[in-house]
């Protein structure tokens, strides 16, 4: 059996003066189940990619102590051994696989380990069908929700048959159902085949029956403790709507009988659908479901059918440039929304281009920065933040710029649950205080009543809604 | 009847190379011939043929004319042989390329031309990421116009930021691979077998040796 210790280990990215890993000792039980915990930015990707040999390789250096996997130190293993002893799924599951389709990245994976041509065929349906998505063998990835994203990565792992299982944050576009039923099947693999199992994970519920060991790691010296379950979340007793609330006026976008499909599936049905003003809603549904395809029609970056009006008017007599000032799309990939390079420039751009030039003076950014723990990362480079870091500026940067909707795509995911506070608390006063409507697509529903104003709820085709008591 | 990528590529090169030497209009006219006709064969997309041939023509009509302008002897002579050569080339890229996937290509070279899987994987990873960087570009306009800002295609701007997700995604892809097991320079299995009966190295030799034989005599 396999072993990996972790001992006396610091490592720094940049700045050897704050490192962010300080003095770690850390060597998980074989077989099993541990969850790590920690704020954004406390360092638990950084401790899973050095645990899985991928630093200092990619950036980074060590500055005491070393990571072992049995006899050898992790990163000098060559890659094609070490597959077959650690993974990791990555937080964003875009970015990790090199082939076009399932069947074809575990084959690429499987080639890599150099299993024996004739067992590569047979290895990768098993775990296509371990994971019960064989369906999915050779559709394209790109076309792929993120919970189908996770399990082909996941598929790729089982298929490898390391011993360690280690996983960034892998639930961050994942509904909760797909949650439960992935980690259910880590459960499985813990139990069955004596899986080491190692999760980070922001969001603490349904973990009660499941984890051996939580460790945290400390935001303030960054170091790694054990600690009990009564961090845990109760696991929520059926699934609960959040109550629609009274509003006064309802905002100048409105759906006329708009219908979606992607690739002559039909994700919605013609619906009419209006926002309130000063509210925040949420928008709820399973992967795939066809939310985020949603937004894209509203913004006009998707084809559909029907009518979007703005007041009066066909929204298709906006140019993109003039609809982008009225609909304020906030994307599921912060970096995807950056156009500067660091945190003051980006805000910077948001002042210059406002359109509450008068409610976004300096002092309120200021305490905005401050309320959302950014206030030391003034001058930091945007790609050098952590996801939640940067999922923080980005909803800044895009709530300043202050168009009459939001649509708000997962800004909550990666946010451990005091960043989730004051996210939302920021996004519902800069609602109130100048009457702008927002609609929130997010998987995690734990500290939302105080926020939510009504909820949306895409399944089979259609929205529904809870009527107004 | 398609041939193996590898073997297409052996009869590209040798043929493209001697033809940046040779003066023979009868030649290129044959490279063009032959590989039309194989291109119909394989059933290519004439209209794709037709649009490489469609934004060629002003690259074509700007040799012929500099050489007819600028040219001494026999100009027109000389055009014609440029025009056909250019039109040559791009008909003997498009027998590779119009025929076969990316995919194909990449394995072919690695299983009979010993190309290194790491170079071919990694073209490959990259190829994966083209749809995603046009995707992009799209995004990154998008981007700028809800921050009230317009990015014109001419703008470095643009680019820059293109460049930058790319970089970003680079890394990542290259974390991901490795955490997949692939190791720069390891040996790894080879599932993907190609066809490649001798017959087509004797096509391969019988076209080159005509081509070398024809552009020598006229």
């Amino acid at each position: 059996m396999t072993t990996l210790t972790v001992s006396d280990f610091s490592f720094s990215y940049n700045n050897p003066e704050q490192p962010e890993l300080a003095h770690i000792n850390w060597t998980p039980t074989p077989g099993s189940f541990n969850l790590l915990i920690g704020p954004s930015g406390s360092g638990k990707s950084t401790l899973l990619k050095a645990m899985a040999g991928l630093l200092p390789h990619f950036g980074g250096q060590i500055l005491t102590g070393e990571i072992r996997l049995d006899d050898y130190i992790v990163d000098t293993v060559m890659p094609f051994e070490r597959a077959k002893r650690i993974a990791m799924l990555f937080q964003n599951p875009n970015r990790q696989f090199a082939m076009p389709t399932p069947a074809e990245q575990i084959t690429f994976a499987l080639e890599n380990i150099q299993l024996p041509a004739s067992e590569i065929t047979d290895r990768v349906t098993t775990s296509l069908e371990a994971l019960n998505i064989t369906g999915l063998a050779n559709q394209k990835i790109i076309t792929l929700s993120g919970g189908e994203k996770q399990k082909v990565a996941l598929a790729t792992v089982l298929a490898l048959g390391s011993d360690y299982i280690l996983l960034d944050e892998p639930f961050a576009n994942v509904d909760p159902a797909a949650r439960l039923e992935l980690l259910q099947l880590l459960k499985q693999l813990q139990v069955q085949h004596q899986k080491t199992i190692i999760l980070a994970d922001h969001d603490l519920s349904g973990y009660t029956n499941l984890v051996d060991a939580i460790y945290q790691i400390n935001p303030e010296n960054h170091q790694l403790s054990q600690t009990d379950a009564s961090v845990l979340i109760a696991d929520a007793v059926g699934p609960h709507t959040f109550k629609t609330k009274a509003y006064q006026t309802l905002s100048p976008l409105k759906l006329i009988q708009v219908g979606l499909s992607v690739e002559k599936r039909t994700l919605l049905k013609p619906s009419d659908l209006q926002l309130p003003k000063a509210q925040l809603g949420l928008l709820s549904g399973a992967n795939g479901m066809g939310k985020s395809t949603l937004f894209a029609a509203i913004s006009h970056q998707t084809d559909y059918t029907g009518t979007i009006m703005w007041d009066a008017q066909d929204s298709q007599k906006f140019k993109i440039k003039q609809w982008a000032q009225r609909i304020g799309l906030i994307f599921q990939d912060a970096i995807d929304q950056f156009v500067d390079l660091t945190v003051a420039e980006e805000l910077a751009l948001s002042k210059k281009h406002t359109l509450l030039p008068d409610y976004w003076t300096e002092a309120r950014i200021q305490s905005a920065l401050s309320q959302l723990n950014l206030a030391d990362f003034k001058n930091a480079n945007l790609y050098q933040l952590s996801g939640g870091q940067q999922k923080k500026v980005q909803v800044l940067s895009m709530l300043m710029m202050g168009q009459p909707i939001f649509l708000l795509d997962e800004p909550l995911a990666g946010l451990d649950h005091v960043s989730v506070q004051a996210m939302l608390t920021l996004i519902k006063q800069t609602l109130t205080d100048n009457g702008l409507s927002a609609l929130m697509i997010s998987h995690q529903r734990n500290g939302l009543d105080d926020f939510i104003d009504y909820e949306w709820h895409l399944s089979n085709q259609e929205i529904t809604q809870e009527v107004p008591e | 009847m398609t041939l193996n990528p590898s073997v297409m590529l052996i009869i590209i090169l040798e043929i493209g190379l001697p033809m940046a030497f040779t003066q023979s209009l009868a030649g290129n006219l044959a490279v063009c011939f032959i590989a039309f006709c194989y291109l119909m064969v394989n059933r290519a997309s004439l209209k794709t043929i037709s649009f490489v041939m469609l934004i060629s023509l002003p690259l074509a009509f700007g040799t012929g004319w500099s050489f007819i302008a600028f040219g001494t002897g026999d100009v027109w002579h000389q055009a014609f042989l440029q025009v056909s050569r250019l039109f040559a080339y791009i008909f003997l890229g498009m027998t590779l390329t119009l025929t076969t996937q990316v995919r194909d290509i990449l394995l072919s070279f690695i299983n009979h031309l010993h190309l290194s899987p790491t170079f071919a994987y990694g073209l490959f990873a990259a190829f994966n990421l083209l749809p995603r960087i046009q995707r992009q570009v799209k995004t990154i306009r998008y981007s700028a116009n809800l921050r009230g800002i317009t990015y014109h295609l001419w703008q470095p701007q643009l680019y820059f930021k293109a460049i930058l997700s790319a970089l970003q995604w680079s890394d990542d892809l290259a974390q991901g691979m490795a955490s997949h097991g692939f190791s720069e320079g390891a040996d790894r299995t080879i599932t993907y077998h190609d066809n490649l009966p001798k017959w087509q190295w004797g096509l391969a030799i019988i076209l080159i040796a005509s081509y070398l034989i024809l552009s020598l005599l006229t």
